[in-house]
């Protein structure tokens, strides 16, 4: 008991006293919504999560603000026609937070680690195809695979194949995650609760970078409250911002508003095995049913774009497919000539946050003016992950309409595409939730996958776009923005495409 | 008295098996698969395979439970599921910032709460008191959250003078503590009036007044003292419940406590963070319940202890 | 919550003297006229509502008070006054069905703990001691979760709630009333133990389980926004209350009406539950005059 008093009024006076201290210095405080999962690049799945690591870790490659490859600890690569064989060079110069210098035998160990299965990181199906990482000298890796993978730089491109320092991983095994150190522009310090603070990394490669003191990463899951922490100055930046609060925060002089497309598509997913959506007649419908640009106008308040492919704009292959335009009577016939001419009874299924319940409301009113009566079934995020994956056959599913989203992880079209419109990515394996299956798009996108010959890959992936586009899988509604805001006097600051903070490595804060 | 402690201890063993067991199958019979939602939505039948066995979930169910009994027997609550911090840390860092905000909302509400009472009971069919009463009548009827974020929006974002949200200095204190308190503070007020004028009814009060006891000293040394007892029962239920009730005051305010925790922990399916939650909640309510029974010694030495 | 306030109720005290000692509360009888008024209305809302509960107007998003909407409108350009005549239905149903079930079950095992004694009132009341020790929303979201979306479902996992607090109140007056010379006497002539119960214990719990009865009904309420508030209430579109605070949350500071407006709904509906239970524990209770 006296001890518990003892550490109350501990907690009491230190409180009073960090009351003070705050403000000092230039601290960039990024407000955002929930809580970081791990900081281990090879164990993180969470957007959240990733940009943080982001900020410490580098890789061999990454993808710039506009999803574009770009070097980062490599020069350069080859690789050989077959996509079978990868030979990176390395920059030369570059020291992990640790102390640890960067070289060939750092990244044959930190991909080993990673793609190792009995170390049971998140992130080993990227390492899949790696039959085996050799540091040919200190400054040149050579990567070969067991299979051609034409998409291998963008996947490690990816945040699971970022460099984490091998000495960390000795030290500290598994709890590696709460103890990052990579050659990224900031340092770790500390993560408790919802507080993650990090600062300059003084060795930082690039001369005279970064130019921000520390950043810290507050989570503060409840919008409003988020907002008005950017309003009051208590932080520089915060995302996500709900799309109806975007016209609140564009008048305001201090603050600037950050409003690009990204790469997450929002579409209903149609059980093709079920009836009625086993008629493409009736997929086709309800595309005509839907009035995409009324369901930006309330669902995004105006701050998103239609969709016009299965994949959005700014991934690599995309190309343009058109547009099913709103007509109710178009639809109306379509369904009295599939033989429903009364419409019918089914029931539309999602998340249970805000937004998702909106949109699953919007697109109820709007079946309804053609005869079809939609249940919205709103589920808590646990129980919705096992009505999708928890199916061993497809007869077994029991989601018949699925409003959902997708976001390519790795930037690439395979990832766009391939979990959820290949045969082989049906549940539990994948996210083909619309259990759609057709040879022609199978073979599309396994022609894209086994070359890195980007004419040879774009032609395959127009075949694959075109052919969903014709097959309506899916109700195609929208492309989301990046919805983001900050202060004026921070520089350099962005969202990604693939919705993660950015910060370049000369950001400023005055 | 020490005989009484020791009985009473024991006697919450049970209790807490059964809650065990209980938050056991719960977590485990809600549907949600805690590997699928760790590893995410893209990942591969691989990495969700890493995960589940990683966790030990592969294990059958009889067989998982026995080891956790045996791991929380020994105080080894394991490791979060999302973040893999030890659950003991975990909570650890979440109990102050929770405790510091009940013991604050407490403080002004039961302060508050008790004046309002023996005001309006002093004061009793007068309009002081029925004022008094709608008052506080008004505080249990707002919907928390609700209340959360116009306070926010009005003295955070118009006028400034205080924080939105998060911990740290006193000012982040004020309007969740106020918040989480304007409940208690109500039920405190109507309930110290019932009891303030229950014991005024009693015969040892009258007999206080006939003697010619002036006023204010019958108020303070013979109804106060005794009507003191139901009220700090009262209050240590309130405590509990504070305790384990600020959910939506944490979210709203962003605090980073144990409300908060089990919230996301649920919806991570985090399972052994749930489990020594709720075990540490039903832990808490019986040792609060046992320290009401003490402080009715303290308060009126002649209530004996079985 | 203060269930510890309600003594044994007097047994002697007919309704007339009751009725006549309720009617004195005027602050409590304004609360019942105020709760009539709103009952009323929520059964009439598809005669009196302006417009229907779901239906959208593109055109007119988001609109603020006037006089074609006289709390103005949703995300969907829905009415919201309209919507709230419609919500009542939804939240009063919620609140009251809810307690009525929790109530039922909580009186059964109150009643049966208190009268049976040994055994199975220890059993019972430590069922009920855990119930209480587990986090009430928690509860709620297991229920849900387990049960799926639905107003039946919110409406299941807040009687749940409620059970354990009856269960504690409808124990403490059995025990009591076991005392009393009537029942002593009852079962000196050998009344059975189940009429014994229904017809000389359970008529004297009544008084304060009704009284406690409309307390709940309010913490029921909120509760039902509460869980809106974490995405587990009502399925859209329904204009539950606290569904519609929930959805006005992301607007606060755009179109404050819609978080506005539903707010004082509940606030309103609560409150006047709230001073309508205790006058009604007041006038029960002749000591606090």
């Amino acid at each position: 008991m006296p001890r518990l008093l003892t550490r109350l009024l501990l907690g009491a006076s230190l409180m009073f006293a960090a009351s003070g201290a705050a403000l000092a210095g230039k601290d960039l405080v990024v407000g955002v919504p929930d809580n970081l999962t791990g900081l281990d690049p090879a164990d993180l799945n969470d957007n959240l999560s990733q940009s943080a690591a982001r900020l410490m870790f580098e890789g061999l490659y990454m993808l710039d603000e506009n999803m574009k490859l770009q070097p980062q600890l490599a020069g350069s690569f080859e690789a050989n026609e077959e996509a079978t064989q990868f030979i990176f060079h390395l920059r030369k110069g570059v020291t992990f937070h640790d102390g640890t210098p960067f070289n060939a035998v750092a990244v044959k160990a930190s991909f080993d680690r990673a793609g190792n299965p009995a170390n049971h990181l998140k992130r080993q199906s990227l390492f899949v195809m790696i039959d085996h990482t050799d540091a040919v000298d200190d400054y040149t890796v050579k990567v070969v695979l067991k299979y051609p993978f034409g998409a291998f730089v963008n996947d490690i491109a990816h945040i699971g194949a970022l460099i984490v320092s091998p000495k960390s991983v000795q030290d500290f095994g598994k709890e590696v995650t709460r103890h990052p150190s990579g050659t990224g522009p900031y340092e770790f310090v500390s993560w408790t609760a919802d507080t993650l603070k990090m600062k300059k990394n003084e060795h930082y490669w690039k001369p005279g970078l970064p130019k921000i003191d520390t950043i810290t990463y507050r989570s503060v899951p409840e919008n409003g409250a988020r907002i008005a922490m950017l309003q009051t100055g208590e932080a520089q930046f915060i995302y996500p911002v709900p799309p109806e609060m975007i016209k609140s925060l564009q008048n305001s002089p201090t603050i600037t508003v950050f409003d690009e497309p990204s790469i997450l598509v929002r579409y209903i997913a149609l059980n093709n095995l079920r009836k009625p959506f086993d008629d493409p007649r009736v997929r086709l419908a309800l595309n005509y049913a839907v009035d995409k640009q009324a369901f930006i106008k309330v669902v995004f308040s105006g701050h998103a774009d239609p969709m016009d492919s299965p994949m959005p704009q700014l991934l690599g292959f995309y190309q343009k497919q058109g547009s099913y335009p709103y007509d109710p009577a178009k639809a109306k016939a379509l369904l009295a000539e599939a033989g429903y001419p009364n419409g019918f009874e089914t029931t539309l299924t999602g998340a249970s946050n805000t937004l998702a319940q909106r949109g699953m409301q919007f697109i109820q009113q709007q079946l309804a003016a053609v005869g079809v009566t939609a249940k919205v079934e709103p589920l808590e995020a646990g129980v919705l992950t096992d009505k999708m994956f928890n199916v061993q056959k497809p007869e077994d599913a029991s989601i018949v309409m699925l409003y959902g989203g997708w976001s390519s992880s790795t930037g690439d079209a395979d990832w766009g595409m391939r979990p959820m419109l290949y045969t082989k990515a049906f549940p539990p394996v994948l996210a083909n939730l619309a259990w759609y299956s057709n040879k022609m798009t199978d073979a599309a996108i396994e022609e894209g996958l086994s070359t890195t010959d980007p004419t040879k890959r774009a032609a395959a992936y127009a075949k694959a776009q075109a052919q969903v586009w014709k097959d309506v899988p899916w109700i195609f509604l929208s492309v989301d923005h990046d919805l983001a805001a900050y202060s004026k006097k921070l520089t350099g600051a962005s969202m990604r495409p693939d919705q993660q903070f950015h910060l370049t490595a000369d950001a400023t804060l005055n | 008295m020490f005989d009484y402690l020791i009985r009473r201890l024991v006697g919450t063993i049970p209790v807490l098996l059964a809650v065990s067991v209980i938050v056991f199958l719960f977590v485990h019979l809600l549907p949600g698969d805690p590997a699928r939602l760790v590893a995410g939505p893209d990942a591969s039948l691989q990495d969700i395979a890493a995960v589940r066995a990683e966790m030990g979930l592969d294990q059958p169910l009889p067989a998982q439970y026995l080891h956790y009994l045996g791991q929380t027997v020994q105080l080894h609550w394991g490791r979060s599921i999302k973040t893999h911090q030890t659950v003991a840390e975990l909570i650890g860092e979440r109990f102050m910032p929770t405790l510091l905000l009940t013991v604050f909302a407490m403080l002004w509400s039961v302060i508050a709460g008790v004046a309002i009472g023996v005001l309006s009971g002093v004061k009793r069919g007068r309009w002081v008191d029925r004022s008094a009463i709608v008052l506080a009548i008004s505080g249990v009827s707002f919907p928390g959250f609700w209340l959360g974020l116009l306070l926010i929006d009005l003295f955070s974002v118009r006028l400034g003078w205080l924080p939105t949200g998060g911990y740290g200095s006193w000012q982040h204190f004020v309007l969740p503590a106020f918040t989480l308190g304007v409940g208690v503070a109500a039920v405190m007020a109507r309930f110290t009036r019932s009891a303030f004028v229950e014991v005024t009814a009693e015969d040892y009060v009258r007999t206080a007044r006939a003697k010619g006891v002036p006023e204010r000293g019958v108020v303070w040394k013979h109804t106060l003292r005794n009507a003191l007892i139901p009220v700090i029962t009262l209050a240590g239920l309130q405590f509990g419940f504070l305790l384990g009730g600020a959910i939506v005051v944490e979210t709203v305010f962003a605090w980073p406590g144990l409300g908060r925790l089990l919230v996301d922990s649920v919806a991570y399916r985090d399972y052994p963070v749930i489990q020594a939650e709720i075990l540490l909640f039903s832990f808490e309510f019986v040792l609060i319940n046992l320290i009401v029974d003490l402080l009715y010694g303290l308060v009126n030495p002649e209530i004996r202890l079985r | 919550m203060s269930d510890v306030a309600l003594s044994a109720p007097s047994l002697r005290s007919p309704a007339g003297e009751f009725w006549r000692r309720f009617r004195r509360k005027r602050v409590a009888v304004a609360s019942g006229c105020v709760l009539l008024l709103l009952i009323l209305t929520a059964v009439a809302a598809p005669w009196i509502a302006p417009y229907g509960p779901a239906a959208p107007d593109y055109d007119n998003l988001l609109a603020g008070p006037s006089w074609q909407h006289l709390c103005g409108t949703d995300t969907f350009g829905r009415d919201i006054f309209s919507r709230i005549l419609w919500g009542g239905r939804i939240s009063l149903t919620v609140g009251f069905v809810s307690v009525a079930l929790g109530g039922l079950v909580g009186v059964a095992l109150g009643l049966a703990a208190g009268f049976s004694g040994g055994v199975l009132d220890s059993l019972i009341m430590r069922v009920m001691d855990v119930l209480l020790a587990f986090p009430g929303i928690l509860l709620a979201i297991g229920v849900v979760a387990l049960l799926g979306p639905g107003i039946a479902n919110v409406i299941y996992a807040i009687a749940v709630f409620s059970v354990p607090v009856f269960a504690r109140l409808v124990r403490g007056s059995t025990l009591a009333l076991k005392q009393t010379l009537y029942v002593q006497a009852a079962r000196s002539i050998g009344v059975r133990a189940p009429l014994l119960m229904l017809h000389h214990i359970l008529p004297g719990t009544l008084p304060s389980v009704i009284v406690y009865s409309s307390l709940r009904v309010g913490t029921s309420i909120l509760t039902a926004a509460a869980l809106s508030f974490i995405g587990l209430g009502a399925p859209p579109p329904s204009p539950e209350w606290g569904a519609m605070l929930a959805d006005g949350r992301s607007y606060l500071g755009v179109a404050d009406q819609i978080m506005l407006f539903p707010g004082l709904a509940i606030f309103v509906t609560v409150l006047a539950f709230n001073l309508l239970g205790d006058g009604l524990r007041d006038a029960l209770d002749q000591r606090l005059r």
